[in-house]
């Protein structure tokens, strides 16, 4: 398992170097700059600017800092947009409040998803499953920026029970609407999966020799369907933190929640290139981590896959 | 979709499905059969016509072009800028006092090209990198698999964020940069199938014939794997639109004054506040239009081509 | 003594092509401590009868007729009555040792659960009586294997553990439904030899479900042949093996291999198992029956002295 997981932690490194060669050439090699404006700077003051972010010198050498900067001090070097603030400070500034409803929203997607589609499997074509059916085909119609103004125009304009946007400092009211319109669609989609995958282990052989031994129909389905129900919950689960990452950049920008989505999109407006680099590299060690953690659920779960790491 | 998704890309899925293709000569006539028989798929069939119909020749219609401001209601706009079949504003005006209608035809034009041209694009390229890999295996085979595990780790919204940013926002970049990020769809069951059916004697009776590598894969393999490109195209349409329309909410999409579905929405979500419901309504009712038929006509596919749904 | 008893036993299945009957009329008796083996081809509804005799038949089945145990109709029960007899007072063995253990769960839990539950016995009673029960089913290392999981175990070991788990409460009447046909032939017999010794020492009664005649003969006083749902012949082992009185059990002896006499011809019973949509009129057998006259196609036959068959035993080839 130790091993299993250092390989996986070493897998890593060269992908999340991939990443960034790429993207820094990529934005390089772009025509414009961060400092091109349409009044252009004196040649001297340029000399400058360029000189204090290093840009004067070849490329592979302002590489080569970047990424020994960040793996000896952890820094993602200087915005070049946002004076005096470097990458660190704007990642210590919104990250928190991303993983913050990102958090209550994964709590969102698996405390009523997989009660739902637990409930719907148990009561099979009831009024719970084809309630669960239809949320499942809605949610798959109205994406997260299309549920997001339905919801404003709901519980802010009409109803004035919710604020709009902002962050507060993270009181709960702020909290709900940004958790739920990034969720929703996943919820949906566990909700359907774990259905799914109830369905089928209520038939296997497995959960008739559990009922020949007289067992309740609870501890049936607690002890011996719900682990493996859940299996594929889990790996669906992967792709989901995703997508969650890419929609909350959205939710940063459509509740102005102070997270660190709106840097990104601003970076890539001003051509930031060190918030663009750094936010990059950061939600892709966000999306490796959970993934990674998911794995070792599985492994923990399933012993057939634990046996073999 | 995603289970659906994973069901396909199952080693006894391939197994079965290259089974039945072979010796199934009447295939594409009992899809079609089953197809037809899928009620809500052919309606949205006709559904799907009507969206494209109104993007090609809706401008005819239109009393205004996308573009220009009708100086009348700029200013009074929540008041005289609604719905209005007598100033010719069909659907209303937008914040800019431009007509709405001109403004869904334009959006839906784009997004449907996007969602058209790309998404049909990325699968070709999956399917082909998917051959490749499957049928020389090998090293060729890692590569394109490893490549594959790392990109679809990476979370799409930072390539699209960081193209468009840096290559500009036109319809052409826009549709590059989904088919760089879309093109992993279909590319594992393509390579599965792939892999199943390179070891088929008509492969071997092609090879002693002297067939070159690539007339053997699409002359002879690529007939027998269009039915995971359709069911694929089918999945992947409704998901760029969703991802071009996203994108296009962040400001990072499509470049003004051109719009997209999206991008409409994004503005109508901005102003609702103001009451100009209209702004927001109508280009979020064909987009869910759009996506309601796309998964109809998605679901119709699957269940006329999956061998396994059928009964 | 009577243990249990059947009574115009009939399943049928409710499905979109009407109803299947499964299983009709069927009737039989069982001694404390009896073994008794019900033979029939797949399909012939005798794992029905064993999923009735537990309660647990699929939702979209229909039962009638009396399953009497110890004077109870089980079919009369609730379901938490049932539970109290399951595993306790009657087991059941299931076909596939594969499948049938949860893939997820250790063999001390699953074999534990059942005494937690059907004697109150506490974590460390329950994994004592897992471990004896492992011992009694012949284990190696049985000790150090508690903590395992089913996909650490080869097949004949996951069978052992399925019959250790109907045994570990020392239930008075197993239902063993095909305990042998997912294994290897040497294994078979080492499962086969297993449960004989651990019937004679516990005295439980066995209904021993199979489709192979050979299984039965070295273990089974009583058979009972089923086809189509119907009871076709019962008679003592020895003497069904030695004079079997009905066309079908003629065939079922034709087909099964014996290496005492090598220059025998096997044969295949001709034709294939019978539609069972709609309530039988004649003998299901007529059909693939050598020995078939008019009569048989238009006569249900019931069973009279130990065979339901129309035609005199004489006259059979």
């Amino acid at each position: 398992m130790f091993n299993y997981t250092l390989r996986r932690i070493l897998t890593v490194v060269p992908t999340l170097l991939v990443l960034i060669i790429f993207s820094f050439y990529l934005m390089r090699l772009a025509p414009g700059g961060p400092f091109t404006s349409e009044k252009p700077l004196p040649p001297a003051v340029m000399k400058n600017v360029l000189e204090r972010y290093g840009m004067d010198q070849p490329l592979y050498v302002q590489l080569w800092t970047y990424i020994k900067n960040i793996v000896f001090h952890f820094d993602f070097g200087p915005s070049f947009s946002q004076k005096d603030r470097t990458v660190n400070d704007v990642i210590a500034q919104g990250f928190p409040v991303t993983l913050t409803y990102g958090f209550w929203s994964a709590v969102f997607v698996l405390v009523l998803g997989i009660p739902l589609g637990i409930v719907a499997a148990l009561r099979h074509n009831s009024f719970w499953d084809y309630t669960m059916t239809g949320l499942a085909i809605f949610s798959q119609i109205f994406p997260n920026f299309v549920l997001a103004p339905i919801l404003v125009l709901l519980f802010t304009l009409s109803w004035g029970l919710l604020p709009g946007g902002g962050w507060n400092g993270g009181q709960w009211e702020y909290i709900i609407m940004p958790a739920i319109a990034l969720g929703t669609s996943y919820m949906a989609g566990v909700a359907r999966l774990t259905r799914g995958s109830m369905l089928e282990v209520l038939n296997a052989p497995f959960i008739l020799t559990a009922r020949s031994k007289g067992l309740p129909e609870r501890t049936i389905i607690w002890r011996h369907a719900l682990k493996p129900a859940l299996l594929p919950t889990l790996t669906y689960m992967g792709p989901v933190f995703v997508y969650m990452i890419t929609g909350s950049v959205f939710i940063d920008v459509f509740f102005s929640t102070g997270g660190i989505g709106q840097d990104f999109i601003d970076g890539a407006y001003s051509r930031d290139y060190a918030m663009l680099l750094g936010l990059a590299v950061l939600y892709s060690l966000l999306t490796f981590t959970l993934n990674l953690l998911l794995d070792l659920m599985y492994a923990w779960i399933d012993p057939k896959v634990r046996s073999n790491l | 979709m995603t289970d659906a998704k994973k069901r396909l890309n199952s080693q006894e899925f391939a197994q079965t499905v290259s089974e039945e293709m072979i010796t199934s000569r009447s295939f594409w006539a009992d899809a079609r059969r089953r197809f037809l028989g899928h009620r809500l798929a052919v309606f949205s069939i006709f559904m799907l016509l009507a969206l494209l119909l109104f993007a090609i020749f809706g401008h005819a219609f239109a009393q205004w072009s996308y573009e220009e401001i009708d100086w009348n209601v700029l200013g009074r706009i929540k008041t005289e800028g609604g719905p209005n079949w007598e100033n010719g504003h069909y659907f209303g005006v937008d914040e800019l006092g431009r007509d709405l209608f001109a403004r869904v035809v334009q959006g839906s034009r784009t997004s449907l090209m996007v969602g058209f041209v790309a998404g049909p694009l990325a699968v070709l390229l999956g399917a082909t990198l998917g051959a490749l890999a499957g049928y020389f295996g090998g090293r060729l085979d890692q590569f394109i698999v490893g490549f594959y595990t790392i990109w679809i780790s990476i979370p799409y919204i930072i390539f699209f964020v960081v193209w468009q940013a840096f290559f500009g926002r036109s319809l052409t970049q826009m549709i590059l940069v989904i088919i760089l990020v879309n093109w992993t769809a279909g590319l594992l069951i393509v390579r599965g199938q792939v892999m199943m059916l390179k070891n088929r004697e008509f492969v071997d009776a092609a090879r002693m014939l002297g067939m070159s590598d690539f007339a053997i894969i699409f002359k002879h393999l690529a007939p027998n794997i269009l039915w995971v490109i359709v069911i694929y195209t089918s999945i992947v349409i409704p998901e760029v639109i969703m991802a071009e329309s996203l994108v296009s909410f962040l400001g990072v999409g499509i470049q003004e004054p051109n719009t997209s579905w999206g991008a409409l929405i994004s503005e109508g979500a901005k102003t609702m506040t103001f009451g100009t419901l209209w702004q927001l309504g109508y280009p979020a009712a064909f987009f869910v239009i759009a996506q309601v038929s796309l998964y109809y006509i998605g679901d119709g596919l699957r269940d006329a081509l999956d061998p396994k749904d059928r009964r | 003594m009577t243990l249990l008893s059947v009574k115009n036993l009939k399943i049928r299945f409710r499905s979109g092509d009407g109803k299947i009957h499964a299983v009709n009329d069927v009737s039989f008796d069982m001694a404390q401590g009896q073994k008794l083996a019900l033979v029939g081809e797949s399909g012939s509804g005798k794992s029905q009868i064993a999923l009735a005799i537990m309660g647990l038949l699929a939702r979209n089945a229909e039962v009638e007729g009396e399953i009497l145990y110890d004077g109870r109709n089980l079919l009369d029960l609730s379901r938490s009555e049932l539970n109290r007899l399951r595993a306790k007072e009657i087991a059941l063995i299931f076909q596939d040792p594969m499948s049938s253990l949860n893939p997820y769960m250790t063999i001390e839990r699953q074999l534990g659960e059942v005494v937690e539950l059907h004697e109150g016995a506490s974590r460390s009673a329950a994994r004592k009586r897992a471990l004896d029960v492992m011992d009694a089913v012949k284990i190696p290392d049985a000790k150090n294997r508690l903590k395992a999981y089913p996909h650490e175990f080869s097949g004949g070991m996951r069978q052992r553990i399925v019959i250790a788990m109907a045994l570990i409460c020392k239930p008075r009447l197993i239902l063993a439904d095909e305990p042998t046909t997912a294994l290897d032939v040497t294994v078979q017999a080492q499962i086969m030899a297993l449960l004989d010794d651990i019937q004679r020492d516990m005295g439980t009664a066995v209904l021993l479900i199979t489709h192979d005649l050979g299984v039965v003969a070295g273990f089974c006083e009583d058979t009972m042949v089923l086809y189509g749902g119907r009871m076709m012949e019962a008679a003592p082992t020895l003497s069904l093996f030695d004079a079997p009185g009905h066309p079908y059990t003629r065939g079922l002896l034709r087909a099964v291999p014996r290496i005492t006499e090598d220059d025998a011809e096997l044969s295949a019973i001709p034709g294939s198992p019978p539609n069972q949509t709609g309530a039988p009129t004649a003998c299901p057998f007529a059909p693939r029956c050598v020995d078939a006259i008019a009569e048989c196609h238009r006569i249900l036959p019931t069973m009279q002295d130990g065979r339901a068959c129309i035609r005199p035993v004489e006259e059979l080839t």
